[in-house]
């Protein structure tokens, strides 16, 4: 299944003034414990999965830097009103060691934008493929409905909730066609 | 995109106090509490969702609002909009204590889904998952009232099983797999209509709404499938799409015999009952038990979309989905092979196609892995030669897409998922390791993990050497790939005239002198015979790519595999295997990539490997004599390779005794000695009128500790040795020195001397510190830093003997 989908704000490269933020986190799975330990109290069990999500945020960040630095190109910057296009994003996947931080091994699948990055985390035997093109739809309908930049990501959890149930319903990946997306776009206009 | 606004707005919420927000959410309640909830509620219920959402501790929130949260949460009045935020709130504030909300009186699925969000948040303390399996499994199987869909139940469904498998009961599983066996093989193939926009103008003469098409605009040849497409979609179309969505998860949850977790997709149970029989036909499907059933028509199903795929698609989203249909075609295959072996003639016929239609499309490389996943588990059993299969994936398809960084990824997981197929000697997946590193010097941080995981299985007896120098040469290797790279997507051929001196490295890759060290260093099998030192000049010429942000990437990497090399190698390797690693060792230390960082990183491994190589085979100072007197004898390695030659020293000092190796003669020792003398002698020289240059203290402390050594095993040297230290003072307070070297320095190596000294007046202690009897020494007193000397000696002369690896002073 997926595990979460992420949303974050870049930061700076390395350990620099500006650290990653998630600016939108949503878990379709409890934060699990590994074996053999109780899950512990209720807030506990909430901060457990902020950790999860944030120590996961930090990976993208830190790998959309990397392979930032690695393509030798300057940074693209931050686009203030329309929302960019994504088509070339750039776009990768890499794995996270069980325990560090979910109990199982997991792939990500991430994609950036200028200043931000979108994530999903995957349990081993999801479609890695779909996954990236999930986020390739995702990315660019979000940008568009959580306008404007910056204070609209943070205020508008519905507008969000409203395409990841239609995109990503319950962490479920869908083989969704041009024509099965532009039916759900109807439905959302309406 | 996150502006200062943002920023604000965030620590805003954070700071918010406890009793600010209990006075907020009052005023949300009693904007709930109202007749209808508008835009001005929704605008609170955003703020409230922030600052429970902003912080990571806990937000106590009144038990009050809470459940009035719940309570418009499931009322059918509110605006979606409320509703959603409602859920949103309760969500994030997961797990709840004091959350009383259930999905049992429920009828409408859109609500019903939102609130299973809720509730599957919980953690399950409650049972909620199994709960919500049943409410959904009993919606289903009954009658929907009008104007409500089942297509927003299965993505919850689906979420409930990877949550927990047992929430279901093996009834619900059958009737949930003959539902799905219907949508998958029977949905509609006409396309659906629009939803009337109602109204008075509006024409009520409705249009016949057509087939639906392939995706390269054809008219559907056969069953709708995820790749068919329409204007508008039927409920059964949808819900389709869904069922093909979670199939894979479906079938290994419940398709095996017994319970399984959805990611245990690795059983390989061969279903040995009648049903071999009956599968080959599909006449009799309806006939068949549901489990089975669903199989049948999910095998179908993926032939369809493999079929499909053929087809070109006229959008290039259709085309990306193409790709991954057919991945998780070629997955659900292999699944229901290993649930049903008589499937395996068919699926394997069908795939053999497959593979040779695809495999020339670079564009379809992915898709190449299940293929060979599928033929690895059943090629045996279908009797198929697959040995084509595998070579062309791993000869042709890593030298030709390693810049694919999803295949590369996918590709190195498919490795490690069939590690020990590497082990085998002589099998085409050992011999193509060159191949596999190429991935990795173009994608260095995403797989240097990965690769951390595949070494062990890639390394033995037989590779050990050829994959130390291809570590050592893999920045190298990211450079040649990068003027592979550029070299074909040149538009002319540069003219190579042979008896001209390549300008540039694109020049070179087709000029004759470079060409073939070129090749060897982009092979796609291993080449163990071949010398490495053709290599040399290419290095240098490659020389203008060190400082490209990929090359310096990959060299980050290469620590940390060399480590990973030597404590693998430390297990299974013998001694002329040693030898051979300690030779090359030293070899290399000046035959490396040209970047400063990197060349001091491999050089601090190396050295610290090869303290680890001597205590492994101590008998190789006497075995390897004739290189280390070479190696410990040039001056100029105390510049260039500071970090090897003092542990190089230092192995000389401590392994060069007959309680090591008893070849060791007296002339050896003194042979040592008489090299090490003249090295401390040349970098202690002080040249009137003349600078000196300055030498790491920690080598010239390490040479004289050496010497003693050496003097201690034997005893007519040590009048040289203690003139020699004698000397030293006259040497550290000598102008030329005193500019060169810090004090603290200069009284280190001073203490040294002197203790060293003091040391040599008592030649038997000496002896005996210097030289422990071997049991002594494995004896657990030996600290790691490699303090021989026993505990009541340490007060007499206080001789510490830190290992080369600390810094003095």
């Amino acid at each position: 299944m997926v595990r979460a989908f992420l949303l974050l704000a870049l930061g700076g490269p390395g350990p620099g003034p500006a650290p990653c933020r998630v600016l939108l986190a949503r878990a379709f799975a409890p934060p699990g414990t590994p074996p053999g330990t109780p899950p512990g109290s209720p807030p506990r069990q909430r901060l457990r999965r902020k950790e999860q999500l944030l120590a996961v945020a930090r990976q993208v960040a830190s790998h959309c830097h990397l392979h930032q630095a690695s393509s030798g190109r300057p940074p693209a910057p931050p686009l203030p009103e329309d929302p960019p296009s994504l088509h070339n994003a750039p776009g990768g996947l890499f794995r996270l060691a069980p325990g560090d931080p979910f109990p199982q091994g997991t792939s990500v699948a991430w994609l950036a934008a200028p200043s931000l990055a979108f994530a999903l985390v995957c349990d081993p035997p999801e479609n890695l493929a779909l996954a990236e093109g999930t986020l390739r739809h995702l990315a660019p309908r979000l940008l568009a409905a959580l306008r404007p930049p910056g204070t609209g990501v943070l205020l508008r959890p519905d507008a969000a909730d409203l395409l990841l149930d239609r995109l990503l319903p319950h962490g479920q990946l869908l083989f969704l066609s041009e024509r099965f997306l532009q039916a759900v776009d109807r439905e959302l206009s309406r | 995109m996150f502006s200062a606004a943002a920023e604000s707005f965030l620590r805003q919420a954070r700071e918010a106090q406890p009793e600010e927000l209990q006075r907020f959410a009052a005023r949300v309640a009693a904007q709930l509490q109202g007749p209808e909830p508008g835009p001005e509620a929704a605008a609170c219920l955003q703020r409230l969702h922030l600052v429970v959402a902003a912080s990571k501790y806990p937000r106590r929130l009144d038990g009050e609002i809470v459940g009035l949260l719940q309570k418009v949460l499931c009322s059918s009045k509110c605006p979606e909009q409320i509703q959603l935020l409602c859920a949103a709130i309760l969500r994030e504030m997961s797990p709840c204590i004091d959350l009383s909300l259930s999905c049992d009186n429920i009828q409408d699925t859109k609500l019903l889904s939102l609130v299973s969000s809720v509730l599957l948040a919980q953690g399950d303390k409650k049972a909620e998952v199994a709960a919500v399996g049943q409410r959904i499994v009993k919606v289903l199987e009954g009658r929907l009232p009008e104007g409500q869909s089942s297509r927003y139940l299965l993505p919850v469904l689906s979420n409930v099983i990877s949550l927990s498998p047992e929430a279901l009961t093996e009834e619900q599983t059958n009737v949930v797999s003959k539902k799905m066996a219907d949508w998958l093989r029977y949905a509609s193939i006409q396309q659906g209509v629009a939803q009337p926009s109602g109204g008075f103008f509006s024409n009520p003469r409705t249009r016949q709404p057509g087939p639906v098409t392939e995706v390269d605009g054809a008219i559907a040849t056969d069953f709708f499938t995820v790749l068919s497409l329409g204007q508008y979609y039927t409920e059964d179309q949808w819900l389709n799409m869904q069922a093909f969505s979670m199939l894979r998860k479906w079938l290994l949850c419940y398709g095996g015999k017994g319970l399984n977790a959805p990611n245990s997709g690795n059983r390989s149970e061969m279903d040995e009952s009648v049903m071999s029989m009956v599968s080959t036909t599909s006449t009799s499907s309806h006939l068949l038990p549901p489990k089975e059933r669903l199989r049948e028509k999910a095998f179908e199903y993926c032939q369809r979309l493999i079929e499909q795929s053929n087809r070109q698609a006229l959008k290039k989203a259709d085309g990306d989905l193409q790709k991954a249909c057919l991945i998780e075609a070629v997955t659900i295959m292999d699944i229901i092979c290993k649930q049903d072996s008589s499937y395996v003639y068919r699926a394997a016929a069908f795939l053999k196609v497959l593979h040779s239609r695809i495999s020339g499309d670079a564009t379809y490389a992915r898709a190449l892995l299940p293929i060979a996943q599928f033929f690895l588990n059943h090629g045996e059993m279908a009797a198929v030669d697959s040995d084509a299969i595998y070579k062309h994936l791993l000869t042709d398809i890593p030298a030709q897409l390693f810049h694919n960084a999803s295949l590369a990824f996918e590709f190195v997981l498919f490795c490690k998922e069939n590690s020990q197929l590497f082990t085998e000697t002589s099998s085409i997946f050992r011999q193509s390791f060159p191949n596999l590193f190429k991935f990795l010097a173009w994608n260095s941080p995403p797989l240097i993990s990965e690769f951390v995981d595949l070494l062990p299985f890639l390394l033995d007896a037989g590779t050990a050497i050829e994959i130390f120098h291809l570590l050592l040469d893999l920045p190298c290797l990211t450079a040649a790939l990068d003027v592979q790279m550029r070299s074909t997507s040149a538009s002319e051929r540069a003219s190579c005239d042979p008896a001209v001196k390549p300008a540039t490295c694109l020049e070179a890759f087709r000029h004759p002198l470079y060409k073939s060290a070129f090749q060897y260093l982009l092979r796609i099998e291993s080449a163990p015979e071949d010398p490495p030192e053709r290599l040399i000049p290419l290095r240098q010429l490659l020389g203008s790519l060190a400082s490209s942000p990929r090359v310096v990437q990959c060299a980050d990497t290469v620590p940390v595999l060399l480590e990973l090399f030597f404590s693998v190698v430390a297990e299974f390797a013998d001694g002329p295997l040693i030898n051979q690693l300690v030779v090359l060792l030293l070899q290399r230390s000046d035959q490396l990539y040209e970047i400063p960082a990197f060349k001091d990183d491999v050089h601090r491994v190396l050295s610290s490997q090869l303290v680890m190589l001597c205590k492994l085979h101590p008998a190789l100072i006497v075995e390897l004599s004739k290189e280390l007197l070479e190696f410990s004898g040039t001056v100029s390695n105390i510049q260039n390779k500071e970090a090897v030659f003092t542990h190089v020293v230092w192995a000389i000092g401590e392994y060069m005794s007959v309680s090591y190796d008893k070849r060791c003669t007296v002339e050896q020792i003194n042979r040592f000695f008489e090299t090490l003398e003249a090295v401390l002698f040349e970098v202690t020289q002080v040249r009137p009128l003349a600078s000196i240059p300055s030498y790491a203290p920690r080598a010239i402390t390490v040479l004289m500790t050496a010497l003693t050594k050496l003097a201690a095993r034997s005893q007519d040297l040590i009048p040289r040795v203690s003139l020699f230290l004698s000397k030293m003072r006259t040497f550290l307070q000598s102008p030329a020195v005193t500019s060169v070297y810090c004090e603290e320095d200069r009284e280190e190596i001073l203490t040294r001397a002197t203790e060293l000294l003091n040391l040599l007046k008592m030649p038997s202690v000496a002896q005996f510190v210097f030289t422990p009897s071997v049991d002594v020494a494995r004896s657990r007193f030996q600290k790691e830093v490699n303090d021989t000397l026993p505990s009541a000696l340490r007060i007499v002369t206080r001789l510490l003997e830190p290992a080369p690896g600390f810094v003095p002073g």
